[in-house]
């Protein structure tokens, strides 16, 4: 047994290098950011690889206030939440609907739902623009968090729907038997109960409609988000790249402290509908 | 209190019930046994609301409940898997009836905690389910039935998850509440200890049909045909073939056997399956029958002694005189008036 524990430790080291390698490279542009956005410009162009010698918080100051980031940040929040509540609400209810309750094509409903699942957003791109036009909601941010919804839902209707599919059926019935209509085993029941599904569901919802620029770009052009104000940062022939680094962490640093919170919970959730719970 | 009028339910082209007709009285405890897939649950749940009654009418408390909503029939039920809710203390999984009825939050709690008192529930009012035994989970889920004060209550197989001896507490425990609460209580389950001894009446089915209704004594000594014979009582009846030699005679095992009390005259050379139970078969005098013990299953008190009297008719004995041991030749011994005779399609022959 020892000879095949040292074996194993073996390989695992020998695995372990190309492993540190991927995580060097994922770590790297990270540190790149943070460490250009303490830079000044001139900084930046004396030396461009190396460490901070001089830290300044002006880039993020110029960044928040000039490059107009405290505009893009609120219309990220607001977009962000709405299209997250609108989505878990929505799926709520439909995976409730889908996983408990019997009724005419509920089968076909669900392979429709899968369908949409396969379609990428950049083949419906154009359709999807005049249809947000003819609508009136280009540049509104409503427009913006139904497109989000819209695109969005597929995917958290399928892992709600398997979430619920895990859960006992008796427990509807108990609750139809102690007089409770659809809707509120849905409330009292169905919802709390959905709650690890829903947090996971949430957080990954969070990361999609917090880091989009394609869709962003198409339907908020007046009016940005803030990774479109970031690639907006990006100039023709120059950049200011401390200015666009301390956009960068800026834009970031929310989603990287929602990640390192929950990350326990995303990674669960991944799992959401693969074995009957 | 119950009225199931030839009530039937398909599902495809499947028919799982078959124009079941039943009359259940008020405060009485009728119980469903029979095998699996017999639709005993299904019937069960039909009654509850939560299956379609396909063709047929269901009245409860003289209301016609055919196409009624579940909670507008008047009936709780005990769920096999208890079906407690479980974010939800046990005081919330009892009153949830209630709150969602729109009882006030004072009311709620002492409802719950009158009827937590008849289950000894009190002390563990503000756990979730996850932190109680299988028993108490189950108390608790006839307590969220107590709670609503249903004019019926649905149990379906609510002791199955048990172990044996938490099996028999939670019988007793059920018979108790049946006696103070006095409401009318359909139970199902394929324990037929538990129906004989909690059932005032038993409905046995098979293939989604009623095969016999009465009291579980009745079942037992005059069972209207041999699935009923071999269904109640454990160890099963034995049967064996035999054949008639008069208007009320017999032969079986290679003895001729006088039938006393038979209403109807057999003719001769009419196949017949002889009915015997276990206990039957050590009469201290009467026919007697030899038997080589091939298999003795000692309990203690008494024994299961297991042979053939013939081929492809194997037997089972009681057996409470000394300790019988295998390859022992032994005489059983039987009444006449204990055969129960069948005809060759399991029609009772009385």
């Amino acid at each position: 047994m020892a000879a095949v524990g040292k074996r194993e430790r073996r390989w695992l080291w020998i695995a372990a290098i190309p492993m540190a390698l991927l995580a060097l490279s994922c770590i790297y542009p990270i540190v790149f950011a943070i460490n250009n956005a303490l830079k000044t410009s001139k900084g930046y162009i004396l030396d461009r690889f190396g460490m901070v010698t001089d830290p300044t918080v002006q880039n993020f100051a110029d960044a928040w206030g000039r490059a107009r980031f405290s505009e893009y940040f609120v219309n990220s929040v607001l977009v962000t939440a709405g299209a997250v509540g609108l989505l878990l609400l929505l799926s709520s209810l439909v995976g409730f609907a889908l996983a408990m309750l019997r009724f005419p094509f509920r089968r076909l409903v669900f392979v429709a739902i899968l369908g949409a699942l396969m379609i990428p957003i950049q083949v419906v791109l154009v359709p999807f623009y005049r249809t947000v036009e003819g609508l009136g909601l280009l540049n509104t941010r409503v427009g913006l968090v139904l497109a989000y919804t819209a695109f969005f839902l597929p995917f958290s209707i399928y892992l709600m729907t398997a979430f619920y599919r895990g859960l006992p059926r008796e427990l509807l019935e108990a609750a139809r038997m102690d007089g409770a209509r659809f809707l509120e085993v849905w409330w009292h029941v169905m919802l709390p109960l959905g709650r690890p599904a829903l947090l996971t569901l949430g957080i990954l919802n969070t990361l999609y409609c917090w880091n989009d620029v394609l869709i962003s770009l198409l339907v908020l052009q007046d009016r940005r988000t803030l990774m479109v104000g970031i690639a907006a940062l990006r100039g023709e022939y120059t950049t200011n790249v401390p200015l666009l680094a301390a956009g960068i962490v800026l834009a970031a640093a929310p989603i990287v402290l929602v990640y390192l919170v929950f990350q326990r919970r995303i990674v669960g959730g991944i799992s959401v509908g693969a074995v009957k719970g | 209190m119950i009225d199931l009028r030839n009530v039937s339910k398909r599902f495809g082209g499947m028919t799982v019930i078959d124009r079941v007709n039943l009359s259940v009285e008020e405060g009485e405890f009728i119980v469903f046994v029979g095998p699996s897939g017999c639709g005993k649950s299904t019937l069960l749940r039909m009654i509850a609301g939560l299956e379609d009654i396909s063709s047929g009418d269901l009245w409860i408390g003289g209301e016609r409940m055919t196409d009624a909503e579940p909670y507008d029939r008047g009936v709780a039920m005990v769920f096999q898997s208890y079906a407690l809710y479980p974010h939800m203390t046990v005081a919330e999984n009892m009153g949830f009836a209630l709150r969602i009825q729109g009882v006030g939050a004072a009311e709620r709690r002492r409802m719950v905690e009158a009827a937590a008192t008849k289950l000894h529930l009190d002390h563990l009012l503000d756990r979730k389910p996850a932190a109680l035994s299988g028993g108490q989970r189950q108390r608790v889920a006839i307590g969220r039935a107590i709670v609503r004060d249903p004019k019926v209550f649905l149990f379906d197989e609510p002791l199955s998850n048990l172990d044996a001896e938490l099996r028999v507490q939670m019988r007793i425990e059920i018979a108790r509440l049946h006696q103070s609460l006095s409401n009318t209580m359909v139970y199902v389950t394929h324990d037929q200890t538990e129906a004989m001894t909690l059932a005032d009446r038993i409905v046995v089915l098979r293939a989604g049909r009623i095969e016999q209704v009465g009291r579980p004594t009745d079942l037992y000594d005059d069972p209207d045909n041999i699935f009923v014979a071999g269904f109640i009582g454990s160890p099963r009846m034995n049967f064996l073939p035999g054949v008639a030699t008069g208007p009320a005679s017999i032969r079986v095992a290679g003895v001729d056997v006088q039938v006393p009390g038979l209403g109807t005259r057999l003719a001769r050379e009419q196949a017949v399956q002889v009915g015997l139970r276990p206990e039957h078969l050590t009469a201290p005098e009467g026919v007697e029958l030899p038997l080589a013990i091939e298999v003795v299953e000692q309990l203690g008190a008494m024994a299961y002694v297991h042979g053939s009297l013939a081929p492809e008719a194997p037997v089972v004995a009681e057996w409470r005189a000394g300790r019988p041991s295998v390859g022992e030749r032994v005489p059983l011994r039987f009444h006449p008036r204990d055969l129960r005779l069948f005809d060759p399609e399991g029609r009772r022959i009385r």
